[in-house]
């Protein structure tokens, strides 16, 4: 059984313009331990995917799926109560920006504290200790001193560390992290990646990485997600996806990148035009508009398209039906059947 | 390495002060800029890079005069800037724009497209009132948008094109120099590709020089001739383009280049990656010597004493390490220090 499982996905906005489709049927599945990537640019629906699945959002927004399971519990059929018992203690999540998402008027002691004697029942001096323990575990040095400090007395990187003390203190069997290397530099965004692989190792929590960096997902994650639009476009393994992108999208991802070990000076390939606009997404696919294969059929919903081991896409250029409409120079791509895992 | 140079700055310090108390005393300073030069040729694009609080976004605002200098000396086409009068600083900002990170709060949101680019146009006596129009037309097709864009406001592009009017903007005096201070770094990658395209064809059409300021040591690798690398204030490494990447001399050079994940498992799973401990030391109370002796793997006595100056090891490259200097010219091999 999948540690959690995504059907039919559908998070809207009420907003003065209409509503807007942030995530637009989506569906996956994550297995216990495993590090997923979920990478696509902003509008993608990438964090909201993780907000509605965690039942953070406001009430602008509407969430319905045919199923969001989690450890075999239905979590739509979750009182408030029972989502607030499964939030922090089963299922964590960290953001990008651990200066808003720490409390500015409580200690890092109090605050790690707070979560382990709420869901675990620890009393106060059981739970000093376990904060004691969590912060050495993520490497803030002298780290019974630093329990008293408050977050402004932190480094955007050990905050970021103290933020992942405080996720990991009551052991989840899932982590999401939302952008947690976004806001730092280079040198820290090494510390934390490495502190976080350390402790996947050691607690064995699944991993949902949303990030904008593919290199991040490269260095980091076993299987990648790609969304577009408010859905996946393409998923695979991290070595499916880099070395054998089928979905235009991802290809035209990967070739707009400037490279550090790239030592010919080529062009960059932009992808051409904007991101969808949410208010009004086609029927058939997103990225069309932007696609240089674009084909009649295009324009009609997509299924996934099953490449084998786990890789699929979305995406007509692979239909059988559609090989009199592929342009020339994309004549000799096979054709595959739809369906795939995920779906 | 200053001839022909379009810009040099010579020890070039910024400090900004900081004031407490009820009679605001004067109690430290943020050691921004601390005594950097270099120069940049015509033509060429510096690249500029280093984490948060290395001063590199100050060098920028430094070159234009948007920020009064501390100490130091800097001259464009061999006039020193810093003694010019208002009037000739005018003058002179025809000649170098400034391109910002965040096209969002770079635009204002009252202004139309048209009035935005023909601002400058205006202020410096380009354009007669008639032919405004026409330049503007003109400018909105050379960094790729429609001539009906100009009677919209910034609030209805994306950020992209927002990134484009501020290119536009800049380029309305005809400038010989731009400072591109994290021009894509707000910008998602596919969209990111075309501003850098659109920045390397305009360099080539108009021979502009650019300063180009980021955090991202892969779009500085793309689109510099020569890198720069700053670290608290202080430039630690100065080398064309492939031989900083190839070659890199400095410790902290080669941790950042190291820390940098390349977007391809395949090579990720070969890389040693170089993690640094600790964090970056405060510009206010950098530490003595060496500032990047409580970080570096292969510190000594002498890092802490004394100060590296920033020799030159092999031609046109240059580093600030006691470590090098005593290994004859060579970096240390910080993948192999356990």
């Amino acid at each position: 059984m999948p540690l959690l499982e995504v059907e039919n996905l559908k998070t809207t906005f009420r907003t003065e313009d209409g509503p807007v489709t942030a995530v637009n049927g989506l569906s996956f599945k994550l297995e216990a331990g495993e590090t997923l990537g979920i990478v696509g640019e902003s509008g993608s629906g990438k964090s909201v995917t993780a907000l509605s699945i965690m039942r953070l959002l406001g009430r602008t927004a509407t969430v319905t799926a045919d199923r969001i399971s989690f450890n075999g519990e239905n979590l739509p059929a979750k009182s408030e109560a029972e989502m607030r018992r499964i939030r922090g203690y089963e299922i964590a999540m960290i953001f990008q920006d651990p200066m808003t998402s720490l409390n500015p008027v409580l200690t890092i002691g109090e605050q790690i504290s707070e979560a382990v004697r709420l869901h675990l029942g620890l009393g106060k001096n059981e739970a000093r200790d376990r904060a004691i323990e969590m912060l050495k575990k993520v490497r803030i040095p002298l780290p019974d001193k630093r329990l008293g400090d408050y977050p402004h007395q932190f480094s955007g990187g050990m905050r970021q560390r103290v933020m992942i003390a405080m996720a990991l203190s009551c052991n989840p069997q899932l982590l999401i992290a939302d952008e947690p290397t976004t806001a730092l530099d280079v040198t820290i965004q090494a510390q934390v990646l490495e502190l976080m692989a350390d402790l996947q190792r050691e607690t064995g929590a699944a991993i949902i990485l949303i990030t904008h960096d593919l290199g991040v997902v490269a260095e980091f994650c076993r299987n990648v997600m790609v969304m577009y639009g408010g859905n996946m476009v393409e998923y695979g393994t991290a070595d499916q996806i880099f070395s054998q992108p089928r979905m235009p999208y991802t290809q035209g991802l990967l070739a707009s990148l400037p490279r550090l070990d790239q030592t010919e000076h080529r062009r960059l390939e932009p992808i051409p035009g904007q991101p969808p606009n949410l208010l009004r997404l086609p029927p058939g696919c997103a990225f069309a508009r932007r696609c240089t294969y674009r084909m009649p059929i295009c324009d009609n919903p997509v299924p996934l398209y099953d490449f084998g081991a786990g890789h699929v896409a979305r995406c007509y250029l692979y239909d059988e039906r559609a090989c009199d409409q592929r342009p020339p120079e994309a004549k000799d791509l096979p054709t595959v059947p739809a369906g795939g895992h995920t779906q | 390495m200053n001839n022909g140079a379009l810009v040099v700055a010579t020890d070039l310090f910024k400090y900004f002060p900081i004031h407490a108390g009820l009679t605001s005393r004067h109690v430290a300073d943020v050691r921004a800029v601390d005594g950097v030069s270099f120069a940049i040729q015509e033509g060429e694009t510096l690249g500029l890079v280093g984490e948060s609080g290395s001063g590199k976004t100050t060098i920028g605002r430094l070159l234009l005069r948007l920020l009064p200098v501390t100490k130091g000396e800097i001259q464009f086409e061999g006039q020193s800037i810093l003694s010019m009068n208002r009037g000739e600083i005018r003058r002179l900002r025809r000649s170098m724009q400034i391109i910002f990170q965040d096209p969002y709060a770079s635009l204002n949101p009252r202004m139309t497209i048209r009035e935005i680019i023909a601002e400058p146009l205006r202020i410096h006596g380009l354009a007669e009132v008639r032919q405004v129009d026409e330049r503007v037309q003109e400018l909105l097709k050379l960094v790729g948008l429609q001539p009906y864009h100009a009677n919209r406001y910034p609030h209805e592009f994306s950020g992209g094109q927002r990134q484009r009017v501020g290119v536009a903007r800049a380029l309305a005096v005809k400038p010989k120099f731009i400072v591109c201070d994290e021009p894509v770094s707000a910008l998602d990658v596919s969209i990111q590709a075309q501003v850098i395209n659109l920045l390397e064809e305009l360099q080539e059409q108009f021979r502009l020089t650019y300063l180009f300021i980021a955090h991202d040591l892969s779009v500085v690798r793309h689109i510099s001739t020569r890198v720069a690398v700053m670290y608290v204030g202080k430039l630690v490494e100065v080398a064309d383009r492939d031989e900083l990447y190839r070659n890199p001399l400095h410790p902290y050079t080669q941790a950042l280049l190291s820390a940098i994940p390349i977007p391809d498992p395949a090579v990720e799973k070969r890389r040693k990656r170089i993690v640094l401990t600790g964090d970056i030391p405060s510009p206010v109370n950098p530490p003595s010597g060496c500032r990047f002796h409580t970080r570096c793997p292969v510190a000594f006595d002498r890092c802490i004493a004394e100060e590296p100056p920033l020799r030159e090891y092999a031609p046109g490259h240059f580093a600030a390490c006691h470590w090098v200097e005593e290994h004859g010219g060579k970096g240390p091999d910080l993948a192999s220090i356990p």
